[in-house]
Parts: C-alpha cells; sequence; structure tokens
C-alpha cells in the first residue's frame, strides 16, 4: 500500500523539476505565507543575489499542508534521490521533531549569523522532540479572542466566563472546529488546559502518559455543551469574515491575521482581542533545511536574511504583525516605536508571556483532536 | 490464431489502464484498510464508526433528500417539456435548465457560499424587499447548503435522461388520455412516469453516486460536524497523515453506494425476466 502511493508520488515528482537556478521554497500556511516570500523576501534575495529565481509553493494551510512537505521529503527519501526538489520548507512546529528524527534535516542553526540571536525554548524543543540546531523560528503567532467592542464592551476575561457569556448570548460565539485550520484547534486546546482534570503543564511540556488522556471526559462534555451555543465557521479566514459581516460576535483567531485583516480594511477598525485565563496556545513557523536540499549554501544564505534583524523587523513585525522569531531585543532597534507598539495593543506583552501557552506535545495533540472528535463532533 | 493475438493487443491498452489505474488502486486501498501498522486486523474499521458514525449517517442522509429532490425535480420539468401547452415557456425552460450542468462543483460550492450566507445574498435580497429584518435572517450553510448545491448541479443530468426518455415515448397513450379528459399531472403521474421509472432509476444512482464523491461541495459549505464522509477522509489524510482510517472510509463509502447498485442491479434483473 505504502510503496504504491510513493512510486506515484514520484512518478508526480519526477514530472516537475526545478532548474538550476531556482531556490526553491515549501511552505505550509495560509495565502499569506506564499504572499510573504513572493512579495518581500524573494525579491529581496534575488536582488542581493542576482541571477537567482526563488521559487516557492504554497502548501496548504494547517497541519494539513506540513504534512504534504513531510511526504514529499519521505516520497524522495524513499526513492533515494540524490538530490531533493526543495532548499528550504517552512513547517508548523509540530512536524519539525518527526523530520530530524527521521534524518530529513540538515542542522544549519550554528552556520548562520542569526542562529546565536535565537533564545526562544520552541526552537530548541518543538512540541516534547529536541529539535536543536535544525531549526529557525521564522516568527511566533499567537491565537487570541477577537470580538467586536460595539457589541460587547466588557468582554470576558477567562474560559469560564467565557461560557457563560455564550450561554447567554447564543449562536455569537463561533470557531471553526478541529477540522478547518489551527484557530480552532487551539481554542479546544486552551479548553483542556482550563477544564481538563489532568494537569496542563504536563500536556504542554510531557513525558507521554496514556492514563493523562482518560482525563478530558468532563471537559469534552462541557465543550459539546457550548457547541450547541456556538456558531461553527468554515476556517480561519471564515471565522474573521463572519465576524467582519456581523454575522458572529466573537472568536478565536491568530494574531497576525487580525491585524492584517484590519491593516486591508476587511475588518472593522474598532474590533479588539483578548486572551482568555488560563490561556491559548500559539506556535512558531520554522525554517528548515532538507539534508538534501540542491543549494544547501544558497538556503543557508536564504535563512540568515529571512532570520536576520532588519527582515524580522520590517517583514515579519512591520508588515505582517508576526511575532519576531529571533530574540525580541534585536529587532526592537530597528523599528520605530509605532510598529513596535501596535504589536501590544490588545494583548500587553505581560500576558502574552502569562497566558501564550504552547500547542501540547504532540501524542496529546493527537489524542486531543481524537477525543473531540468521538466526544464532541459524533 | 492470429486474429485473436491481434484482438488481445487491441484490447490490452485500454486493459492495462484499468488494470493499472482501477483495480490496483481500490485492491490497495481495500488492503490498507485493515492494514494496522504491519499487522492486519480490524482497527481502521472500529475508529471509523467511533469517530464518524454520525458522518455516515449525515452522508447517506443528505444524499438521499438530494435524490429525492432530484428526481421530483426532474419529472416535474421533464413532464412540462413534453406535456406543457406554451410553447414559449417550453422553448424556454429547454434552454435554460441544461445550465447548471456545465458548472463544476467546486464553483457551485464557491456560488452557493456567498449566496446562502447570514448576510450573503439571498438575504440581502430578503432584506431589502422588506421580508425580512436583517435579525430575523438565517444562514443556510449547514446540511440545508449541501442539498442546495446537490440538488441544483445534479437536477439537469437527471433530467436530461428523463426529458430524452419521455420524448421517445408512444405519444398515443398519453393522446388517448387526453381526450378521455385526465389532466395532464395525472398523465404525467399514471402513464408517463411508469413508463420511465427505469431511467429515472438509473439517473438517480448514477447522482447519488456522484453525490457520495463529492469533497468541494461539503468542504465549502459545511466541513465541521456533522459532515460528509469525503470531508473526513481528507482530514484522516491531511492532518494526521492516517491513510488505513481513510482507506477504511472508503471502503465504508464503497458499501453503502454498493448497497444503491445492488436495488439497481435487483430492478434490471426483474425487468428482464
Amino acid at each position: 500500500m505504502k510503496r504504491l502511493l510513493q512510486a506515484s508520488l514520484i512518478l508526480g515528482l519526477a514530472a516537475t523539476p526545478a532548474a538550476a537556478a531556482d531556490l526553491t521554497v515549501l511552505t505550509a500556511g495560509d495565502q499569506n505565507m506564499v504572499d510573504y516570500v513572493n512579495d518581500y523576501l524573494g525579491p529581496l534575495f534575488e536582488k542581493e543575489n542576482p541571477g537567482m529565481k526563488v521559487r516557492v509553493v504554497g502548501t496548504g494551510p494547517g497541519d494539513a499542508g506540513s504534512q504534504k512537505i513531510v511526504e514529499r521529503f519521505d516520497a524522495q527519501a524513499k526513492a533515494n534521490t540524490e538530490k531533493w526538489d526543495a532548499d528550504v520548507a517552512v513547517i508548523h512546529e509540530k512536524f519539525a521533531g518527526p523530520l530530524v528524527k527521521d534524518g530529513y534535516l540538515e542542522s544549519y542553526r550554528s552556520k548562520i549569523a542569526s542562529g546565536a540571536m535565537v533564545t526562544s525554548e520552541k526552537a530548541k524543543m518543538a512540541l516534547g522532540s529536541d529539535v536543536d540546531g535544525y531549526v529557525m523560528p521564522m516568527f511566533s503567532s499567537q491565537t487570541a479572542i477577537a470580538y467586536n467592542p460595539s457589541v460587547i464592551p466588557n468582554p470576558p476575561k477567562s474560559y469560564e466566563e467565557l461560557v457563560a457569556w455564550a450561554k447567554q448570548n447564543p449562536k455569537q460565539f463561533g470557531y471553526n472546529g478541529i477540522k478547518g485550520g489551527a484557530s480552532g484547534v487551539s481554542f479546544v486546546m486552551g479548553w483542556i488546559y482550563a477544564f481538563g482534570d489532568g494537569d496542563a503543564n504536563k500536556l504542554m511540556n510531557g513525558p507521554f502518559d496514556e492514563a493523562e488522556t482518560t482525563k478530558w471526559d468532563k471537559a469534552f462534555a462541557g465543550l459539546k455543551d457550548f457547541t450547541t451555543n456556538a456558531v461553527l465557521t468554515p476556517g480561519n479566514a471564515g471565522t474573521l469574515d463572519m465576524l467582519s459581516r456581523g454575522e458572529i460576535a466573537m472568536g478565536p483567531v491568530w494574531v497576525d491575521m487580525f491585524y492584517s485583516w484590519k491593516a486591508d480594511g476587511k475588518l472593522p477598525p474598532e474590533m479588539k482581542l483578548f486572551l482568555p485565563a488560563p490561556g491559548m496556545p500559539g506556535q512558531p513557523m520554522h525554517y528548515v533545511i532538507p539534508a538534501k536540499s540542491p543549494n544547501t549554501e544558497l538556503a543557508e544564505k536564504f535563512v540568515a536574511l529571512a532570520t536576520s534583524p532588519k527582515v524580522q523587523a520590517d517583514g515579519i513585525v512591520k508588515r505582517f504583525n508576526w511575532y519576531p522569531g529571533i530574540d525580541a531585543k534585536f529587532v526592537q532597534p530597528e523599528l520605530d516605536k509605532a510598529s513596535w507598539d501596535k504589536l501590544f495593543v490588545d494583548i500587553s506583552p505581560d500576558d502574552l508571556a502569562s497566558k501564550g501557552k504552547p500547542f501540547p506535545i504532540a501524542p496529546y495533540n493527537k489524542a486531543i483532536l481524537e477525543a473531540y472528535e468521538k466526544n464532541v463532533a459524533n | 490464431m492470429q486474429k485473436r493475438l491481434l484482438a488481445i493487443l487491441l484490447v490490452l491498452p485500454a486493459l492495462t489502464m484499468i488494470v493499472l489505474f482501477f483495480i490496483v488502486p481500490l485492491f490497495a486501498s481495500i488492503v490498507g484498510a485493515f492494514e494496522i501498522g504491519d499487522t492486519f486486523g480490524l482497527g481502521n474499521f472500529t475508529k471509523s464508526f467511533e469517530l464518524y458514525s454520525k458522518d455516515m449517517i449525515f452522508s447517506l442522509v443528505i444524499v438521499g433528500i438530494s435524490a429525492a429532490f432530484i428526481g421530483l425535480f426532474s419529472v416535474a420539468i421533464g413532464g412540462y417539456l413534453i406535456l406543457g401547452e406554451n410553447p414559449r415557456a417550453v422553448a424556454l425552460l429547454r434552454w435554460l435548465y441544461r445550465w447548471p450542468m456545465f458548472i463544476p462543483f467546486i464553483v457551485v460550492g464557491q456560488v452557493m457560499r456567498t449566496f446562502l450566507a447570514k448576510n450573503g445574498l439571498m438575504n440581502n435580497i430578503f432584506v431589502s424587499l422588506g421580508l425580512l429584518t436583517p435579525l430575523q435572517t438565517v444562514g443556510f450553510l449547514d446540511w440545508r447548503g449541501i442539498v442546495i448545491a446537490f440538488v441544483w448541479k445534479q437536477t439537469p443530468f437527471v433530467t436530461l435522461l428523463v426529458a430524452g426518455a419521455m420524448a421517445s415515448l408512444d405519444r398515443s397513450t398519453i393522446e388517448a388520455a387526453r381526450n378521455l379528459g385526465a389532466s395532464r399531472l395525472r398523465i404525467l403521474i399514471e402513464i408517463v412516469l411508469p413508463q420511465i421509472a427505469g431511467t429515472l432509476l438509473v439517473g438517480l444512482i448514477l447522482s447519488f453516486v456522484t453525490m457520495m464523491s463529492v469533497l468541494s461541495v461539503p468542504l465549502m459549505i459545511n466541513a465541521q460536524s456533522p459532515t460528509m464522509l469525503t470531508a473526513d477522509i481528507a482530514f484522516r489524510i491531511n492532518a494526521h497523515g492516517d491513510y488505513g482510517v481513510a482507506n477504511a472510509l472508503g471502503m465504508i463509502s464503497l458499501l453503502l453506494t454498493a448497497g444503491v447498485a445492488l436495488i439497481y442491479l435487483r430492478q434490471t434483473v426483474r425487468e428482464r425476466s
């Protein structure tokens, strides 16, 4: 079965060879990730390296996008392909561990200048797996609850208050379940952190213990009840879309998408964000370089540029409203005060530090998603 | 002998295509449904039922309701095409009804999504006509949206078959009934419909199978719970990389459609005997 799939994959891959002077970047995530490379990073790199062409391939939003990258590497590794068809990949945190374990990645952080500027713990451990040296965080992103202050002057401050609010205001809270992107997944994870009978810290830091997965029944029963009062939206963008059209008054969103939509005028300017206690997860996206990249040196150069303080300031913070991947203290001097402050209008740095949680480690993550499907969706 | 060899050679390309691109993948996915790691078992099926039993029923009910509406509308349109008395209306209907057939499912999903949303085009029209207030509007982006999309897209296909069958009927029975004073509705139900029932059934079964396999419409209109099995299969592969359960779900939907095919086979056998 597996072999057949691989054979068909390889067949497809062989049909799309990359030209020699191309640097191929695979990126998971929403369209904004592709835009970032196409409109900003690519042209910048091409200017510094005349004759180069940066080709970007978007593999789709959510975990599904990263999964496609993993399968592509898998297929080429199993086929013993000498040189793979990607130079740089941008993946979700969850997939960094497995890729490192399979030996598909190059350890390159110590080889580039910006490597020393990374201080985040998330660059060392990714959901319980050691990835130290193999990844460079492109940015950190955070989920939060967006709301319309003209409808809700005093938003709830915690998950408990949110439940009470949703009961009083049926069909005014919307989230995208777990099949339509990670903002809904994040809301569910936060729910388990808040209402699960187990230890939330254990979920975030490991180790994995089968017994822990039996402690969520009450939390899921509550979530099922909550969901009957909520609206299910079609995706990350779907939640924002329904917010902007006033079809819902509140919903979990990615902070960066929220600010970008607001900047584009796709959301009313008065919309605000809050992080409910005990907190919601966020995650970095990582730059990785496949061990068999055809242009390893150029790929390193590309990531070095992408994680330099200047690009992190102009591209990541200013243009796309993400939190920087390298230590913020290297980025702050490159930014004017207004742009820096904009990142922290609704969610203060303190809030971010205390309520910005990591996602649960991979096995818990999987167990929670399946338990959701079993207990809430079915 | 040589003639025979030639025949085999002629068939060979088609046969290889079928074996390579249909039989082998089908067999592989059936085997894959029972594969758990390196061993074989029913684990993928238990998990499928544990997680998606509601979606299986949902898929069947949605497709069943859609098929019923498609049958109703196609007979109504087909009936008007042969029994209608206003030549201009008949010509207009004949010209109009086929259009949705040429629109891909993904586009149907997209169109329906902007049309049926709570603050979408349909409700905006109602509001501006003063029929509804903005607070009364309801979005149709749930099971109803899927049914509407399916019916809209598949009715022309079945109508095409049904109208063809109706046009080739011996008109003398219709004329006779009309001479005896039967109403047009009665002629349609008692004279025309029994004669084209076989064709209608074939059309509906083909539509049923098509609708069971559509991913784009449920994904765009209602990918949440409950949803169609196709959306679950995509989710298993995309988010979990879990081909085992995806294969099991595929087999289950194959069995569901096989049930319909069986009814069809029985019907044809009975007709022939």
